[in-house]
C-alpha cells in the first residue's frame, strides 16, 4: 500500500465548501469568453487578463509595502515617518514612484550593456513567474499545478541569477562583491528553507498549494505539528529573510560597506523594478509562509468545533490571506529595525551550523510524527 | 559537553533577539514620544538644548556696555583665525590712555564652534548663542562685528 | 494550422537553440553562461508544456538554480572574466563542427532507427506519489537499486570535499595542539 494514502484526509466532514467564492466569477467570464471566441483566442485573452491582474497587483503592492515599511521603521524608532503628501503621508510612496520614473536611468561606461538592461526586467519576470501558484482566496489561483510548493521553491533560485548578473556587468567593483554576497547567501539558505517547507509537505502529503490549504481545514499545521512546525516556521522565516536579502542579512547591499551592493550603478526605473522586485519577493515568500503554516485562506478553525468554525467562515477568504501574509510581513519589517546586520562568516555559520542541521534534525522527528500519526 | 552548550547557544540567541524585538515592539505599540522635530513648522516652539552652540556673539547690557577688554586671548585661543579683534586707545577721564576694543571681528564662515574662544576669554565677554539659520545669500554677511557701534566697557571689568 | 499550443512549443524551441548556439559564439564568457542558463530555462519550459512539472521544476532547481551559478561563481573567481576571449583557430572550430555534427547524426540516427510503438494506455499521472513510489519501488519498474547507488556516490563527492577542505585546517590545528602541548609540559 502506497504511503501517501496514509496522510489523506476526509475533507468532506467540512463544510467549508459552503464559504463564499471567486469561483461562479471566475467561471462565468470563462464560459462567456468560451462561447464567444475560439479556445486560443479565449488562452490569450485570459493570459492577458491575468497578466495585467498581476502587473496591477505588483503597483499595488509596491506602494502599499513601501509606505508600511517605512511608517514601521518611524514608528519603531519613536519616529514620525512621511508625513506631508497626501494624508498622513499616504501617498508618499506615489510621489516616490513618479520621481523614479522621470528619472534618467544611466548605464556606466564599461557596462556589458545587455545584461546591465536584462537583469532588472528578470529580477521582475522571475517575481511574477512565483504569482502564479499563490492562492489569494478560496479557489482564486492563477495556476494550480500539482508542485506548487516546489514550483515556488524552483523558481524563487533565478532571483539569484538577475542579482549576479546585476553585479557583474555593472562594471564596479561594490556590485561585485554585492552580488557575490548575495549569491553565497542565497545558494546557502535555500536549503533550509526548503527543509521547513518539507516538514509541512510532509505533514500535509502534497506539493499541491489547494491540497495542504484543505489538510488544515481542522487547524493550522502551526498548531497541529507541534513544536517540530514551530521550529519549522522560525526557520522558514530566517531562512526567507535571508533569501530576499533583507535585513539582518542584508549583505549584498550593505549601504555602510558597498555603497548599495549589486545597484549601486542602477538609476531611474531599473532601479525601481529592483525595488519593486524586492517587495514582491518579500510579498511571496510571506504568501507562502502563511499558506504552508497558517493556512492560507483557511479561515481559523479548531478541530471539529462546528459553531466555531462556522462563525470564522463568515469572514472572507481573502482576508484571511491578506492578513495573515501582512502579519508576516509585519515580522520580518520588525526584523530588520531591530537587529543588526551579521557579518559574512557569523551569516554562513548560522546557515551550516545552526540552521541546516536543526532543520535536518527537525524534518527527521515530523516525519516520524507523521507516520505515527500524532500530529492532530 | 558539546551538545549541551549547542542547544544553550541557540536558545540564548533566541531570547536575546526577542529581548531586542519587545524594546522595538514596545515603542511601535506606544507612539507618544515622538523625537522628530518638525522643524520649519515648530520654530516658535523649538526649544535647543542649551549646550547648543550656535554662534559666538557679545552680550551687551542696558547702558550698551560689554565685558570685552580686548586683551585677544580668543584670538590666540581660536584655532581657524576666526576671531579678529582690533584694538583702540581710550583716554579715561584722568587722562590715561587704557586699551579697549574698536571692533571684534567674526568670521562666521570660519567658525567651527569649538567653544575655545569662550573658554579662554578671562573676563566671560562673549558666549555661545543658540541661533543657527546661517544662511545668507552674500558670503560677506557671515562676516560680523560682535560689538554695538558705540559701546564701551562695563565699569569694573579689568 | 497551427494552435497556440504549437506556437508555444516552436518559441520554446527557439528559445532554447538560440540561446544555446549564442552561449558557443559569444567570445564573452560570461555572457555565455547567461545563455546558457536561458537555454535550460527554455528546457524546462518544453517540460512545463509536456504537463511534467515536477521535472521542469527539477531542471530548474539542478541545472539552472544548481549549475549554472555554480559556473558564474567559477567565472567570477578566475580572472579577466570580462575580456573577449581570442576567436578560436579554423582547426578547433572545423573539429567542434564536426563533432557536434556526428553527435546530432548518431542522436538522429537512433531515432529514425528505433522503432516508437504506440499505446492506448492512459498516460500515468506524473504526480509526486506516483514519481516517489516508482523512485523507491522495488517491484518492476523501480528505481530503488538506481536511486541508492546515485546517492552513495552523492555521499561519497560529499565526503571528499569535506576532506579536501578540512585537510589544511587538520595539520594546522594538529601543529597549535602540538605547540599547545609542549606550553603545558613547561
Amino acid at each position: 500500500m502506497p504511503l501517501t494514502s496514509a496522510f489523506s484526509i476526509p475533507f468532506s466532514r467540512f463544510d467549508i465548501h459552503k464559504m463564499w467564492s471567486l469561483t461562479d466569477i471566475t467561471t462565468n467570464i470563462h464560459d462567456w469568453l468560451n462561447e464567444t471566441f475560439s479556445p486560443t483566442w479565449v488562452l490569450i485573452i485570459e493570459m492577458v487578463i491575468a497578466g495585467i491582474a498581476v502587473i496591477g497587483l505588483f503597483a499595488v503592492l509596491g506602494l502599499v509595502l513601501v509606505i508600511m515599511e517605512r511608517k514601521v521603521s518611524a514608528w519603531m524608532q519613536i519616529r514620525l515617518g512621511p508625513n506631508r503628501v497626501g494624508p498622513k503621508g499616504l501617498l508618499q510612496s506615489l510621489a516616490d514612484t513618479l520621481k523614479l520614473l522621470v528619472k534618467e536611468g544611466l548605464t556606466p561606461g564599461g557596462a556589458d550593456k545587455f545584461l546591465f538592461n536584462l537583469a532588472p526586467i528578470i529580477a521582475l519576470v522571475v517575481a511574477m513567474l512565483l504569482m502564479a501558484p499563490i492562492a489569494f482566496a478560496k479557489d482564486f489561483q492563477l495556476w494550480n499545478l500539482n508542485i506548487g510548493v516546489l514550483y515556488v521553491s524552483a523558481v524563487s533560485s533565478l532571483m539569484v541569477i538577475s542579482i549576479l548578473m546585476a553585479g557583474w556587468s555593472s562594471n564596479n567593483k561594490y556590485s561585485l562583491m554585492g552580488a557575490m554576497r548575495s549569491g553565497a547567501q542565497i545558494v546557502s539558505y535555500e536549503l533550509s528553507a526548503g527543509l521547513s517547507i518539507l516538514t509541512i509537505v510532509v505533514l500535509a502529503g502534497s506539493l499541491n498549494i489547494p491540497d495542504i490549504i484543505y489538510s488544515q481545514a481542522d487547524g493550522w499545521w502551526i498548531f497541529k505539528g507541534h513544536i517540530p512546525a514551530l521550529i519549522a516556521f522560525v526557520i522558514f522565516i530566517i531562512a526567507v529573510t535571508a533569501e530576499t536579502n533583507r535585513a539582518p542579512f542584508d549583505l549584498a547591499e550593505a549601504e555602510s560597506e558597498l555603497t548599495a551592493g549589486f545597484h549601486t550603478e542602477y538609476s531611474g526605473m531599473k532601479f525601481a523594478l529592483f525595488f519593486l522586485a524586492e517587495y514582491v519577493n518579500v510579498f511571496i515568500v510571506c504568501a507562502i509562509g502563511a499558506t504552508l503554516f497558517l493556512g492560507g485562506w483557511m479561515p481559523f478553525h479548531i478541530g471539529n468545533w462546528e459553531a466555531f468554525n462556522h462563525v470564522m467562515d463568515y469572514i472572507p477568504s481573502s482576508i484571511w490571506f491578506f492578513g495573515k501574509t501582512f502579519f508576516l510581513i509585519f515580522v520580518i519589517m520588525w526584523f530588520r529595525w531591530t537587529f543588526p546586520r551579521l557579518r559574512i562568516d557569523q551569516l554562513l555559520n548560522l546557515e551550516w551550523k545552526y540552521l541546516l542541521p536543526i532543520s535536518m534534525f527537525n524534518l527527521i522527528l515530523v516525519t516520524a510524527i507523521a507516520i505515527l500519526k500524532w500530529h492532530f | 559537553m558539546f551538545i549541551v552548550k549547542y542547544i544553550k547557544d541557540v536558545f540564548s540567541g533566541i531570547k536575546s533577539l526577542l529581548v531586542g524585538m519587545r524594546r522595538t515592539g514596545y515603542y511601535f505599540t506606544h507612539h507618544k514620544e515622538i523625537i522628530t522635530e518638525q522643524y520649519p513648522d515648530n520654530r516658535d516652539t523649538l526649544k535647543l538644548p542649551e549646550r547648543f552652540k550656535g554662534e559666538v556673539v557679545m552680550p551687551h547690557d542696558a547702558n550698551n556696555e560689554h565685558r570685552c577688554t580686548g586683551c585677544t586671548a580668543c584670538e590666540l585661543a581660536c584655532p581657524n583665525g576666526t576671531i579678529k579683534v582690533v584694538t583702540k586707545f581710550d583716554i579715561t577721564p584722568d587722562g590715561k590712555k587704557k586699551k579697549a576694543i574698536d571692533k571684534l571681528v567674526y568670521h562666521l564662515e570660519l567658525c567651527t564652534m569649538c567653544n575655545l574662544c569662550i573658554v579662554a576669554c578671562p573676563s566671560d565677554a562673549i558666549v555661545m548663542a543658540q541661533t543657527f539659520e546661517h544662511s545668507v545669500f552674500d558670503r560677506a554677511e557671515l562676516t560680523k562685528i560682535l560689538n554695538n557701534p558705540g559701546s564701551r566697557i562695563m565699569d569694573g571689568v579689568e | 494550422m497551427m494552435n497556440g499550443s504549437t506556437i508555444i512549443f516552436y518559441l520554446l524551441a527557439a528559445l532554447t537553440l538560440v540561446s544555446g548556439l549564442l552561449a558557443v559564439t559569444t567570445r564573452l564568457i560570461f555572457r555565455s553562461a547567461i545563455y546558457l542558463l536561458f537555454s535550460l530555462i527554455g528546457i524546462a519550459g518544453i517540460y512545463f508544456w509536456l504537463n511534467y512539472e515536477f521535472i521542469a521544476a527539477v531542471q530548474i532547481v539542478v541545472y539552472v538554480g544548481g549549475i549554472v551559478v555554480l559556473i558564474i561563481f567559477s567565472i567570477f573567481l578566475t580572472q579577466q572574466a570580462g575580456e573577449q576571449l581570442p576567436r578560436p583557430t579554423m582547426g578547433r572550430q572545423l573539429f567542434a563542427a564536426l563533432a557536434a555534427f556526428c553527435g546530432l547524426a548518431l542522436v538522429m540516427l537512433q531515432l529514425y532507427k528505433h522503432n516508437f510503438t504506440g499505446t492506448d494506455k492512459p498516460a500515468v499521472e506524473p504526480t509526486v506519489a506516483n514519481i516517489g513510489n516508482q523512485m523507491l519501488g522495488v517491484e518492476e519498474g523501480g528505481y530503488a537499486l538506481p536511486f541508492e547507488v546515485v546517492s552513495i556516490l552523492l555521499l561519497a563527492a560529499l565526503v571528499g570535499c569535506i576532506v579536501i577542505a578540512l585537510k589544511k585546517d587538520t595539520i594546522m590545528n594538529k601543529e597549535h595542539g602540538k605547540q599547545n602541548d609542549e606550553v603545558k609540559e613547561r
